[in-house]
């Protein structure tokens, strides 16, 4: 019940003509998510590995409520993207390089912008965003407009905002893509700290050793369904080297062939 | 509900915080019209008063004195001396540098108490210089009089020449004369001010926040769409309101300057605070009509610019109906005309500031403007909630 349950997952999107002729498709209709189902515990870090395309971001969005899926469901602490999506985007904290900040404001207007909106009271809403901004080191760039930020604050900022209402669940796209190194450091330090606090965390990733540093357990996804899953000995142990690099490369070859 | 306010007042504090945004939305549009029709006013005002003072200068050939006293009458002029051929002449009135000459023949006046045969003058003039035509206008005048005096001397009882009297009394309420400029003019200017303000901030805070994919950042806050819908429309409409205000005011300062050609200042105070309620009233639901239109474009627009370009037809629109109702006479008083988007509103402007408004036609705007907004706030929250048109790749 304190799970994040995804269930039959699938979701299709409707192509443009202009789309098709960019896949080189006769398809009206794309499958990005094709049946999938996984579980993410609290006091775990979920890796959904895959190769671009794959369907992993669209996953992330149905969590997220942002998109709604055609057939399935997920679940939230028990409730539903589908009928409670006001409580889900309540519990969870969606971080994508795609949501951005308006340039005009300082990350303090920010932040407080964003507690306001998920109704954080004033007293934690402060000591919050102390602990965080000096965390991340935003403390010194307060003030700053986001426009003036450098790339990797901005992220830390997205970061923090984020976490504005001290969220259950963290759903995280591509965490480290196009940070820099102690950009990237910062960030999988502070989720494998939520996770000693005994968060749920999903990341979707296209990276091996992100998988390999980071996660529990993993489900290996491609064209929209999960081909493996387990924790990652289970996953590993399925290649006679026990290298994840091999399972993974092995998966993509099946399905190519499938595919074919 | 609370989340509304939350995102009403960020949305208010982005546009009065930013110098760039508070110059262009609010103090731009009023300051360029102050000046746009200052510098018209005191331009015409200008010509009129270099009109007003010039002396003409005429060239006349054997002026009979009876003529000449009918001439002082009526004009100023400085009389040119010498005596100057007809080519020359013709020469020096093409090039403005004479504004009238008049060749009467030497026994002009003794052929006229002779009645021997008509003797013939002939006047120089130019139309394409107002000094000249002005110039042959007031000659005409006194040549009119003079023409009257000889019919009048012809006759044997004067009394012949005036076989009836006409008295005319004028009843013009100058409240009305007023009244009609404003109606002809006002509801034109405040549609389009309106839509400007709109077009100010609308688009920027929609079609700009999916643009700059900020909008998606608000999404996942655990928002109702109902209350980011109603958040960026109030918002809006408050600050569109305030930067047409600002082109109201502009116009309002430069109305003096304008008007200074004309006698009648139009002067607002015949408007009663009953009158301006029932305006201010009509204007605020006009405002929320546009913003839900604009609102709903810039929804479905991907970027700044194509909802600024697909708004444009609207508005084009709503200036061709302000415009054809300043030209014609009278308010439609029809039902019908008052039910029509924009149109409604337009008449209704144009009757409550002429004083000629039924309070069914008020309602009538009124509610169906009232009805109109609603659907687009209905079909802007459907919007709001698909996917399709808040992540379109
Ligand atoms: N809005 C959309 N419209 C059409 N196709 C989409 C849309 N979003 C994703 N897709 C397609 O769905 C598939 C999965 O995409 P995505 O979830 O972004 O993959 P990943 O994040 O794993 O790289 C891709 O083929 C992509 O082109
Ligand atoms: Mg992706």
């Amino acid at each position: 019940m304190n799970d994040l349950l995804v269930k039959d997952l699938r979701k299709t999107f409707r192509l443009s003509r202009k789309q098709r002729r960019i896949d080189r498709t006769k398809e009206r209709r794309k499958v990005a998510v094709d049946g999938l189902s996984f579980t993410a515990r609290r006091g775990e870090i979920y890796g959904l590995l895959g190769p671009n395309g794959a369907g992993k971001t669209t996953t992330l969005r149905c969590i997220a409520t942002l998109i709604s899926p055609d057939e399935g469901d997920v679940r939230v602490d028990g409730k539903s993207v589908l009928t409670d999506s006001l409580e889900v985007r309540q519990y969870i904290s969606f971080l994508t390089s795609e949501l951005k900040l308006d340039d005009f404001f300082t990350p303090n207007y920010l932040f407080d912008y964003f507690s306001r909106l998920h109704g954080v009271d004033a007293a934690t809403r402060k000591k919050r965003k102390k602990d965080l901004f000096k965390r991340f080191g935003i403390d010194r760039f307060a003030e700053v407009k986001v426009a003036d930020l450098s790339s990797g604050m901005k992220q830390k900022t997205s970061l923090a905002i984020s976490l504005v209402h001290d969220p259950d669940f963290i759903v995280f796209d591509e965490p480290t893509n196009g940070l820099d190194v102690l950009t990237a450091r910062t960030v999988t330090d502070y989720l494998l700290e939520m996770r000693e606090a005994g968060k749920a965390i999903i990341l979707s990733t296209h990276i091996l050793s992100v998988v390999e540093k980071m996660c529990d357990r993993v489900g290996i996804i491609i064209d929209g369904r999960l081909q493996a899953e387990g924790t990652l000995d289970e996953v590993r142990r399925t290649d006679a080297d026990a290298n994840l690099e091999n399972v993974f490369f092995q998966l993509v070859e099946q399905s190519e062939v499938a595919a074919a | 509900m609370k989340n509304l306010w939350v995102i009403f007042k960020k949305e208010i504090y982005r546009v009065v915080t930013d110098k760039r945004l508070v110059l262009g939305v609010f103090i731009l549009p009023g300051l360029s019209i102050f000046l746009i029709y200052t510098i018209i006013g005191t331009a015409i005002g200008g010509q009129m008063d270099e009109e007003q003072a010039h002396v003409p200068t005429l060239y006349v050939e054997n002026l009979p004195g009876e003529v000449e006293a009918h001439l002082d009458a009526h004009m100023d002029y400085t009389l040119q001396e010498g005596t100057i051929e007809e080519e020359a002449l013709r020469e020096k009135i093409r090039e403005e540098e004479l504004d009238l000459a008049v060749i009467f023949p030497e026994d002009f006046a003794e052929r006229i108490d002779s009645r021997e045969g008509i003797p013939e003058a002939t006047v120089f003039y130019n139309q394409g210089s107002n000094h000249s035509s002005n110039a042959y206008n007031n000659f005409n005048q006194a040549m009119g009089a003079y023409h009257e005096n000889i019919i009048m001397d012809r006759l044997d009882d004067p009394s012949d020449y005036h076989p009836y009297e006409l008295g005319t009394v004028n009843l013009v309420d100058e409240r009305n004369v007023v009244a009609q400029g404003f109606a002809m003019l006002m509801p034109m200017l405040i549609i389009i001010f309106l839509f400007v303000g709109v077009m100010n901030i609308g688009p920027d805070a929609i079609a700009g926040e999916k643009e700059r994919g900020t909008i998606a950042t608000l999404l996942v806050t655990p928002t109702r769409r109902t209350e980011i819908a109603l958040g960026k429309v109030l918002s809006i409409a408050l600050l569109s309101f305030a930067s047409a205000l600002s082109s109201f005011i502009g116009i309002l300062l430069s109305l003096p300057q304008l008007m200074q050609f004309d006698d009648t200042l139009p002067d607002i105070s015949i408007y009663g605070i009953g009158d301006f309620a029932v305006l201010l009233l009509v204007l605020i639901i006009t405002v929320f009509f546009i913003v839900a239109l604009v609102s709903i474009i810039s929804t479905y627009a991907k970027s700044v610019k194509e909802a600024t370009t697909l708004i444009m037809p609207f508005y084009f629109i709503a200036m061709i109906i302000g415009i054809m109702n300043s030209f014609g006479t009278d308010v439609n008083q029809s039902l019908l005309a008052h039910l029509a988007p924009i149109y409604g509103p337009i008449n209704l402007l144009a009757g409550i500031l002429t004083f000629e408004y039924s309070l069914v036609n008020f309602f009538a705007t009124v509610l169906s403007t009232l009805v109109y907004t609603s659907l687009f706030v209905v079909l802007l929250n459907r919007m709001f909630s698909d996917e399709r048109i808040m992540f379109t790749r």
